[in-house]
């Protein structure tokens, strides 16, 4: 016991003889209880606390609505089942990537289908979907010839979010399939197994850990998922997030929607802590240091390989037919009624819909250094310094990462709309909201990058007479860099893309793209909705061919690319 | 310049083990190293000989117990207030600068003059052998070119020790024979003050000046090359540092300046001095293998014993001979000339007795 005491003191005195620590690890804590600890506590006060009373009745009423455990339990079941789909989806996907010796340009169209719907603003899918299957659908109305196919319910929120989320379950699945030694295939082979016993009792089994890592992500995805069900779950089938939203924007009841996110934020929690502390662990590292003998793969009959890819490539055109779609639709006048060409929707979008853009870009562009310095600085501290609190730190940075954007928004709408501190309506709220959800991606970037520098790296600098602060500025920083941008990367995306937490956040001083096609939706102007959704597929495209292009240009051993830090 | 030792007053450091809870990597070591001088910490691994050289350095802290640097107690200080040279065992290059940047990085930290960087930079590194390397990148270079811009790094700020982590290890055989030489050379001209961690017994003994070898957190003893192989105050010494055989023997009578044993139901005369013995002891004969000398089994007198295996070396020749239960290891220099062994054949073994140290007590 002494010993941990003395232990503990000797991390404080460690940390106190140290300013630049000491000062940065004040400066994060002081940030991380503004804008995690501080939100979640108001949240929290919301739902528990009547007139100073701590109380369950808020909860009860709420519960009480038959409406509401409804909408409870069909976000479980959407998210099991997004879960269960879109993993089975990945799997297939990844094991045609890295299994059935495909050729590299094969394997490109695969890797591009699957990184679309990760880089799209919401609504994509969901605004192809009605043009494809709605009551004027191009494939139900006017090719199939079926009148009244309603296209709002579980079956199309299921099929929109399996399309949507299932690149996550690939590239989970991709490295620990393509880690998987062909040695060991062979070796079960040379013991006289058939291909699918192989498949059933060596490949599958190896797998399972990332399956389950997979599906609890996507279960995470599909709960937090706000976009879809809003515009394609309807009236029959109502889920947390939206219940949530039209609680406080329908209802102006600031106190139903702490609640119902409070309702949401339970099995969210629950899901994120099973993969973070006991999946993720799981892993058959079959990594031995040496490679093993250069082997084909022989895992998949020859038969097999060419339905595997057709049934890949169906996946794949399916997304590809959704995006020329909405491409389609965003230049013509009315899809589905009238289909000559026009610039009518652009027009629009860069008059009435300039400030949006303007501000968004804004946001986006402030949000990116800022997420980015914060993710290099938090990781590193986490991965490199001895400091007391240093993993409540990593656990606190992760909280509004884990949670759904729905609850997030949320929090900050009630901690941030009375004295002392007032942020409502301005740029600083929504850019804190981006930054302290989307940089755990940096985080876990600079993390990983750092486990693989040795830590002797910078022990030298020290001996040779640096303190941490130059030995930060001029080594350790230039190894992370590629973190640096995968953070800023993914902070910017996010700031193009998301909506679940800034739709609370919004206001007229400061709007956002994404707001903006929510409410184009809303009022039928798909053609404006399908412009901006096109203006921001280009947009963030561009910003991924720059990163990766700077990625290359500072590849450090080990270096992370772009494709693998979305996903996560 | 002039040299400045190095003293370790009682430094302890504890670290937490997932199984065994508490344990003490280092204990209570104690340790002067003269001004000057390449002592050598040597040691299995786990021994803690590479913590006490990170506490030297400043790289951990010890939980008691102080350091000093010349005069000046530096135990509070961190690393980068101590002034010293480190070497890594994987070197530690930092990836992203060059050769010269490497070298000049302590020199900029120092904040010296650019002209200045530029021409100490140049004159390590032709210290060293590399010239024209100073635009290369770490991972152009091969590992003993590494191994060369770490050691230029360190010794370019002009430390006042210098401190070597295992650093050959790294390398193949051979280039660990020519660098271990160079760097004794080096460490011999620039009249410095040395610390270096291995576990490799041989490079130990060529290139110290001292040896203190460790055990389990604890210095078990210090002495000079020769002297650790002569006189080994422990059975772990003794098998630590050379091959040994250890045999057990019973005290039979002990007189002054005389000591008779029984080994293997033989008798043996030895010089009394080493051990204080009393008739009927057991005590533990440290016996090199190259001291034993093998006769034909029709010698007059002698151990009798039974050749297991032979290895043939060309200079040498190594056996295995039982006798009674052990096995003892046998080397016969000049084989050639003095004649073979076969496996199987009966031999009589002679241990001079001037060759054989004696050790109290241990098993029977």
């Amino acid at each position: 016991m002494t010993s941990i005491a003395a232990a503990r003191i000797d991390g404080w005195r460690r940390t106190f003889r140290d300013p630049a620590l000491f000062t940065t690890v004040i400066v994060l804590w002081a940030l991380l209880a503004l804008f995690i600890l501080f939100p979640l506590a108001k949240l929290l006060a919301r739902t528990f606390l009547d007139g100073g009373q701590v109380t369950l009745a808020n909860l009860a009423a709420i519960l009480r609505d038959v409406n509401h455990r409804q909408a409870f339990w069909n976000s479980l079941l959407l998210a099991a089942l997004v879960g269960l789909c879109g993993t089975w989806l990945g799997f297939v996907y990844a094991f045609a990537a890295v299994r059935a010796n495909l050729s590299r340009a094969w394997i490109t169209v695969l890797d591009a289908a699957s990184l679309l719907p990760l880089i799209s603003p919401p609504f994509t899918t969901a605004i192809a979907m009605i043009y494809s299957f709605g009551p004027r659908g191009l494939i139900t109305y006017h090719l199939l010839g079926i009148k009244g196919f309603t296209v709002y319910g579980l079956h199309s929120t299921l099929f929109s979010e399996t399309l949507t989320y299932f690149p996550i379950a690939y590239l989970t699945l991709k490295p620990i399939l393509a880690g998987i030694d062909p040695n060991v295939e062979d070796m079960a082979f040379s013991l006289g197994s058939s291909r699918w016993r192989v498949f059933r009792t060596v490949t599958l089994p190896l797998t399972v850990p990332g399956l389950a890592n997979a599906f609890l992500l996507l279960f995470a995805a599909s709960l937090a998922d706000f976009a879809t069900p809003l515009i394609l779950a309807g009236n029959s089938f109502p889920v947390l997030p939206t219940q949530a939203y039209l609680q406080i924007t329908g209802l102006f009841d600031l106190k139903g929607g702490a609640v119902l996110s409070f309702v949401l934020l339970v099995p969210a929690l629950v899901v994120y802590l099973l993969q973070r502390y006991w999946v993720s662990r799981k892993h058959y590292v079959t990594i031995t240091g040496k490679v093993g003998a250069q082997t084909t793969i022989k895992s998949l009959a020859p038969w097999a390989r060419a339905p595997l890819l057709g049934a890949c490539l169906l996946l794949a055109g399916v997304i590809l037919y959704f995006y020329v779609l909405l491409f389609y639709a965003s230049a013509v006048v009315a899809l589905g009624a009238n289909h000559a060409w026009t610039w009518r929707h652009y027009q629009v979008i860069f008059t009435e819909g300039l400030k949006a853009i303007r501000d968004t870009l804004v946001i986006a562009g402030a949000g990116m250094p800022l997420g980015g310095l914060y993710g290099i600085l938090l990781g590193y501290l986490v991965a490199r310094k001895i400091f007391p609190g240093r993993q409540a730190m990593e656990i606190v940075s992760m909280i509004n990462y884990a949670l759904p954007g729905t609850i997030v928004g949320i929090a900050y709408l009630i901690a941030f709309n009375d004295p002392p501190i007032v942020l409502t309506g301005t740029a600083l709220i929504i850019v804190a909201c981006y930054v302290f959800r989307y940089s755990p991606t940096g985080i876990r970037a600079t993390v990983a990058l750092l486990q693989q520098i040795d830590p002797s790296i910078e022990e030298a600098s020290q001996g040779l007479g640096a303190g941490s602060g130059t030995t930060f500025r001029r080594i350790t920083l230039p190894l992370i860099l590629p973190a640096f941008f995968a953070g800023l990367g993914v902070v910017f995306i996010r700031s193009m893309t998301a909506i679940s937490a800034t739709i609370f956040l919004v206001s007229i001083n400061w709007t956002l793209i994404t707001v903006r096609i929510l409410e184009n939706m809303t009022e039928l102007s798909l053609g404006p909705a399908a412009a901006f959704s096109v203006l921001v597929v280009v947009i963030v495209f561009a910003v991924i061919v720059a990163i990766s292009g700077l990625l290359r240009r500072f590849r450090t051993p080990g270096a992370v690319d772009m494709t693998s830090i979305l996903g996560g | 310049m002039s040299a400045v030792g190095i003293r370790l007053e009682g430094i302890s450091k504890r670290f937490a083990h997932r199984v065994k809870g508490e344990v003490y990597a280092v204990r209570d070591v104690s340790l002067t190293v003269q001004p000057a001088e390449l002592l050598t910490l040597l040691g299995p691994s786990g021994c803690g000989k590479t913590t006490t050289l990170r506490m030297i350095a400043g790289f951990e802290q010890p939980d008691a117990g102080r350091v000093f640097i010349g005069e000046q107690d530096v135990t509070g200080l961190m690393a980068n207030q101590r002034n010293i040279g480190f070497v890594f065992q994987n070197y530690a290059l930092f990836p992203h600068l060059s050769v010269f940047e490497n070298v000049a990085y302590g020199l900029r930290v120092q904040r010296q003059p650019e002209q200045e960087i530029a021409r100490a930079a140049g004159d390590v590194l032709a210290l060293v052998g590399l010239q024209g390397y100073d635009r290369q990148f770490p991972n152009q270079l091969s590992g003993g070119e590494q191994q060369r811009v770490a050691l230029a790094r360190a010794i370019v700020i002009r430390p006042r020790v210098l401190l070597f982590d295992e650093p050959l290890s790294n390398l193949d055989a051979k280039l660990r024979v020519h660098m271990r030489g160079e760097l004794r050379e080096l460490q011999q001209r620039l009249h410095i003050t040395a610390v270096y961690v291995t576990h490799d017994q041989e490079e130990a003994m060529a290139i110290s000046d001292r040896i203190a070898v460790m055990h389990q957190g604890q210095i078990v003893q210090e002495g000079t090359a020769e002297s650790l192989y002569r006189h080994p105050g422990s059975e772990f010494v003794a098998q630590f540092i050379g091959r040994t055989n250890l045999l057990s023997g019973r005290v039979r009578s002990a007189s002054p300046g005389e000591i008779e044993l029984e080994v293997a139901g033989q008798h043996l005369r030895l010089p009394g001095d080493a051990v204080r013995a009393t008739a009927g002891q057991i005590v533990r004969l440290v016996v090199r293998p190259e001291v034993i000398e093998l006769r034909p089994a029709d010698s007059p007198d002698g151990i009798p014993g039974t050749i297991v295996s032979r290895t043939f070396l060309g200079e040498k020749a190594e056996y295995q001979v039982r006798v009674g239960e052990d096995l003892l290891q046998v080397t016969s220099y000049n084989p050639v000339q003095r004649g073979l062994f076969t496996v199987g054949q009966p031999v009589r073994l002679h241990f001079p007795a001037e060759g054989i140290q004696l050790l109290p007590g241990g098993p029977a």
